[in-house]
């Protein structure tokens, strides 16, 4: 598996891990070749600023940014939930009360009228945002403080503090490991707390820390690669500190063009990453995750959607004489959605003029599930067998 | 046959309904009368600015929204918030007040004694306590665990610190009397910001889009020297539900000789929340100005009324904000014309507390009481049988443990003994990570008394290692202890004229009162980097020393050498072996001439995997199609 991990960035020796990405994929495909049964209906975001201290500011800075892209997108606030380990904005060494800037230009004061930190101060701690992952909660604990997506959601994890290989820090006293989060994150998609998973990284040797990771489903992608440092992007002479980190700042120049109705790809973000300007290699891994990047609009993840069920009046009582009804015309329009987005997915992978090796793979991926998710698996053993017994033909030929 | 006869009921069931709903309809519509003497939701806004000697703005807003006790609508709320109807009615609150404050009120210079200092000055941080009308205690426990959480989701703060009994006490008297309903929690370290204010805003009907509180400029109010947030709620049976949230801030105007309304918060005040009842902004001066009041102040604006209160104390202005529009919005400035020589009603005493000692094991707190300069000498006849009473309380938690017993307490630089002094006294000594250490304390000075003291030792206890927060090395907040004067009220009396309900409470007979400072007691601290230090230190010593001692007595080269050797000679592994001999045939060389060329050429090229998934690929494809077709 280790080749596979690392097909992203480099493009020598493609061809052999396009192959070997073959072999994998039909071992991959036959498990999974029932298509889960419920649609993207809801999005989520966990952003977590794990660093204490004032010269820490940019690392509030980053999770603010990010609060706010989300939020401008659509995610709505009761669906974010925003940890922050200390109070930048009224920080008595803060210049600027009440506001926060990530940019020296102050144009933007991410710290607006309408914040709502969720986990603040001594809260954050690597318990708390296990519990808040695995929604472990004791019974008191308001739903604001919760996470309570589903089957259907959309989660997306972005994580910044410090960190080195294979963990986080939290507030200097705590780390968070990557098998806790990989642990984590395998028992959510176990209490089917989310359909997929984008988990955004942004500290040093960032790409350590989803290593250990799992589950399906899952895209990760950090800031740099093992053995490097991921370094602040400018410093605010006003505000004395450093104000944002360059992986977040060139992720951010990017949504910044960006609406709630755009259709960039996931691949797009991904690849938009220059490293010389990073002065670290952003890491993309993406072997757990089934669709195709390119097909795979941002908004999923940092946008929203909303499940709307059509009911014919605003109290449940009027409608037992009719459920029904209701049912079949809810799953209706689930399934003229379903038509929809796919007929969006298609036209897209055709607009695109370059298509790559990968995308042929994909495209040949999409082919054998169709082909073979329809039959039942004594078919597929039977064609397991018609194939080792030609490989033993060859076998036999090579030795006499 | 089933479908007409359930359309038949239906009809029946709706004409019944019908018959039954209208006569109501009519009693209602016809009768007006009777709408207006149900009690219905009010709120008002009302904002008082008060100039400070030391040339700062003391500016106080102030929102009431009140629910008649049996809502006509049931749980639904017109213009209260019901986020808050719903809490009290959960955790069946009698009165709760929580206040997020940043700064410290300076009660030598903004005033102590007046209603305002004494109800609105409150400890850093915030502050909760409760009373509830639940009989048992462990019901009352279980409450408040689940209230503060509650309050934690709502107001975004970490206020579910406070539901550890490490966290809360049960004061009897020293704080409020009561019949050990009383919960009172304080967490002095706990930042406040932008994110307390607005759910606080999102309790008001027009929040901060119109009225009043559209002055609330998060970054102007949040450079002043002094701001306290506060929510007060009180509920029974004979008026309802009650809220009050205050929110003072002490403002620092740019120029020291005139400032506006406008210049302190940046925005203008265009018009009332349509929903209050009342919009009043309200300016008071301090010290009954009179005929010199030409001399010292100048003002723009017109007010729609001014008034004394009852003692003169203090001098009123009033602003209908309804009177005010986009296109004429209110605009109070004040011009100085000679400085503000009124120094502010003081406490009899005023109080600091204080640490001593030095070292991570023991120390001492002190609270020092002082005269103030200027008491009025009616409260001070001279005479023996003159006595001020103070009530002290203090909750300590358990890693600083108070030994009571070294109560000392010195008047006028005297030691006295404390049976002599203390009147009455309730001590909770502090249990190991189980329950602070609270004191109440009812002392009795003479009326003379310019000075007192009182000291308590103390040492530090050691956490957990898990108990230590994040930035141990500052030091550990002990929370403000409380100090009031039961003999001394502050009430001030307002003409009836004067409808507000912020002015009203001011009535009230509130005890003077005053929070010390918040100390801060550093703790030993653990180094984890020595222990750390030490274990890689003595292992790497270990270790070479073993390595080296072993590698002497059991290393022997010749050995060493022979495995070398026959290293050399194994074969190659089953899988290249395999591939060299795929390769072999493909390329029909021979066996031996391929094992020379072996060194020289990687056999696990590119080629020839491809060639061999190829050849497994067409197989497979090609048994497919033909069992297809």
């Amino acid at each position: 598996m280790a080749s596979e991990k690392s097909w992203s960035r480099n493009p020598m020796g493609l061809q052999l891990r396009g192959i070997l990405s073959v072999f994998f994929s039909l071992s991959i495909v036959l498990p999974l070749s029932s298509p889960s049964p419920t649609m993207h209906n809801n999005n989520w975001a966990v952003l977590v600023c794990t660093s204490r201290f004032w010269f820490n500011y940019r690392h509030m800075a980053n999770t603010l940014s990010l609060y706010r892209t989300v939020k401008r997108l659509g995610i709505p606030d009761e669906r974010i939930i925003l940890m922050l380990a200390d109070d930048m904005a009224c920080n008595a060494r803060n210049n600027y009360p009440a506001q926060v800037f990530n940019n020296e230009n102050h144009q933007l004061n991410l710290y607006g009228d309408n914040v709502e930190v969720d986990y603040r101060g001594y809260e954050v701690t690597v318990e708390n945002f296990l519990r808040v992952l695995t929604g472990r909660h004791e019974a008191s604990v308001p739903r604001s403080k919760r996470l309570l997506s589903d089957e259907g959601s959309h989660i997306l994890l972005y994580m910044t503090g410090h960190g080195g290989n294979e963990f986080l820090k939290f507030q200097d006293t705590e780390e968070l490991q990557s098998h806790d989060l990989a642990d984590a994150v395998k028992q959510m998609k176990e209490k089917n707390r989310f359909k997929e998973l984008l988990i955004m990284v942004d500290t040093c040797q960032a790409a350590t820390l989803f290593s250990q990771l799992q589950s399906p489903g899952v895209v990760a992608i950090g800031s740099s690669m093992k053995g490097e440092n991921s370094y602040s992007h400018h410093l605010d002479p006003d505000v004395g500190v450093s104000v944002v980190d360059r992986f977040t700042f060139y992720t951010l120049a990017f949504f910044e063009r960006l609406d709630m109705y755009s259709n960039a790809s996931l691949n797009s973000l991904f690849t938009s990453y220059d490293p010389t300007l990073l002065m670290s290699t952003a890491y993309y891994r993406m072997d757990l995750y089934e669709r195709p990047l390119n097909t795979v609009p941002v908004t999923n993840f940092f946008g929203s959607v909303m499940k709307t069920i059509p009911t014919d009046s605003a109290y449940p009582g009027f409608l037992v004489a009719r459920a029904s009804e209701y049912t079949t015309t809810s799953a209706e329009t689930e399934t003229a959605r379903a038509v929809l987005e796919g007929e969006a997915d298609h036209s897209k992978t055709h607009s695109q003029s370059e298509k790559g090796l990968q995308n042929i793979l994909d495209e040949w991926l999409k082919l054998l599930e169709g082909k073979f998710g329809e039959k039942d698996p004594d078919m597929l053993v039977a064609y397991g067998l018609g194939s080792m017994v030609l490989l033993l033909a060859i076998s036999t030929w090579l030795s006499s | 046959m089933m479908a007409s006869h359930t359309f038949l009921s239906l009809l029946l069931f709706y004409l019944y309904t019908l018959h039954l709903v209208r006569p109501i309809h009519c009693s209602v519509g016809s009768n007006g009368f009777d709408t207006t003497s149900i009690p219905k939701e009010e709120f008002s806004e009302e904002l008082l600015l008060k100039p400070l000697p030391d040339h700062k703005v003391l500016a106080h807003f102030h929102f009431t929204s009140t629910s008649p006790p049996s809502s006509s609508n049931g749980k639904h709320h017109h213009l209260f918030p019901k986020s808050i109807a719903q809490l009290v009615k959960k955790y069946k609150i009698r009165e709760l007040e929580l206040s997020f404050t940043q700064g410290r009120w300076n009660y030598d210079r903004w005033g102590a004694s007046d209603p305002l200092s004494t109800a609105n000055a409150k400890p850093p941080g915030v502050e909760l306590w409760a009373l509830f009308d639940i009989p048992t205690k462990e019901e009352i426990d279980a409450t408040w665990r689940n209230l503060t959480h509650s309050l934690s989701g709502l107001f975004c703060a970490s206020i579910n610190f406070l539901e550890s009994s490490t966290s809360h006490s049960t004061p009897l008297w020293g704080f409020l009397p009561n019949d050990g309903d009383l919960r009172y929690g304080a967490l002095p370290r706990e930042a406040v910001c932008t994110e307390n204010l607005t759910p606080w805003l999102k309790l008001l009907p027009c929040r901060d889009k119109a009225g009043i509180a559209s002055l609330l400029d998060r970054p102007s109010i949040y450079r002043g020297h002094y701001h306290s947030q506060r929510l007060k709620l009180r509920s029974d049976r004979l008026n309802g539900i009650v809220i009050e949230q205050t929110l003072s801030v002490v403002l620092q105007p740019s120029d020291r000789t005139s400032w506006s309304l406008h210049q302190l918060f940046k925005k203008s005040l265009t018009g009332k929340c349509a929903l209050a009842k009342s919009s009043k902004v309200f300016l008071e001066i301090e010290g009954n100005l009179g005929s010199q009041n030409e001399n010292i102040l100048e003002l723009v604006g017109d007010a729609d009324m001014v008034t004394n209160d009852q003692h003169d104390h203090s001098t009123i202005y009033q602003y209908n904000v309804e009177r005010y529009s986009e296109h004429e919005a209110l605009d109070i400035r004040v011009n100085w014309k000679n400085p503000l020589q009124v120094s502010f009603p003081q406490a009899p005493l005023h109080a600091s507390r204080f640490l001593m000692g030095s070292g991570n094991e023991r120390g001492s707190i002190a609270i020092s009481l002082q005269s103030a300069r200027n008491t009025t000498k009616g409260l001070y006849d001279g005479s023996n049988n003159c006595f001020t009473r103070v009530v002290i309380f203090q909750v300590v938690p358990w890693y600083v443990k108070v030994y009571y017993h070294t109560l000392r307490i010195y008047v006028d630089g005297e030691i006295r003994d404390t049976k002599d002094v203390v009147e009455k006294i309730n001590v909770t000594p502090s249990e190991d990570k189980v329950s602070p250490g609270t004191l109440e304390m009812m002392l009795r000075f003479p009326c003379r008394t310019i000075s007192a003291a009182l000291t308590l030792d103390f040492d530090k206890g050691f956490l957990h290692i898990d108990e230590y927060p994040p930035d141990a090395n500052q030091g550990f907040d002990i929370p403000s202890a409380l100090v009031s004067f039961p003999d001394f009220i502050s009430r001030r009396i307002y003409p009836d004229s004067i409808r507000s309900p912020l002015l009203q409470s001011y009535k009230g007979r509130n005890v003077v009162k005053s929070y010390t400072e918040v100390l801060l007691v550093p703790l030993t601290t653990p180094d984890f980097s020595m222990p750390y230090n030490v274990i890689t230190f003595t292992c790497t010593v270990l270790a070479l020393y073993f390595g080296s001692m072993v590698n002497v007595l059991r290393r022997r080269v010749g050995e060493e050498e022979r495995l070398a050797k026959s290293k050399d000679k194994r074969r190659p592994g089953l899988i290249p072996l395999l591939i060299s001999k795929i390769s072999n045939k493909v390329r029909g060389i021979k066996e031996d001439s391929a094992n020379q060329s072996q060194s020289s050429q990687p056999i696990l090229g590119p080629k020839v995997v491809f060639k061999v998934v190829l050849i497994a690929l067409i197989a497979v494809l090609g048994h497919y199609f033909l069992n297809a077709n």
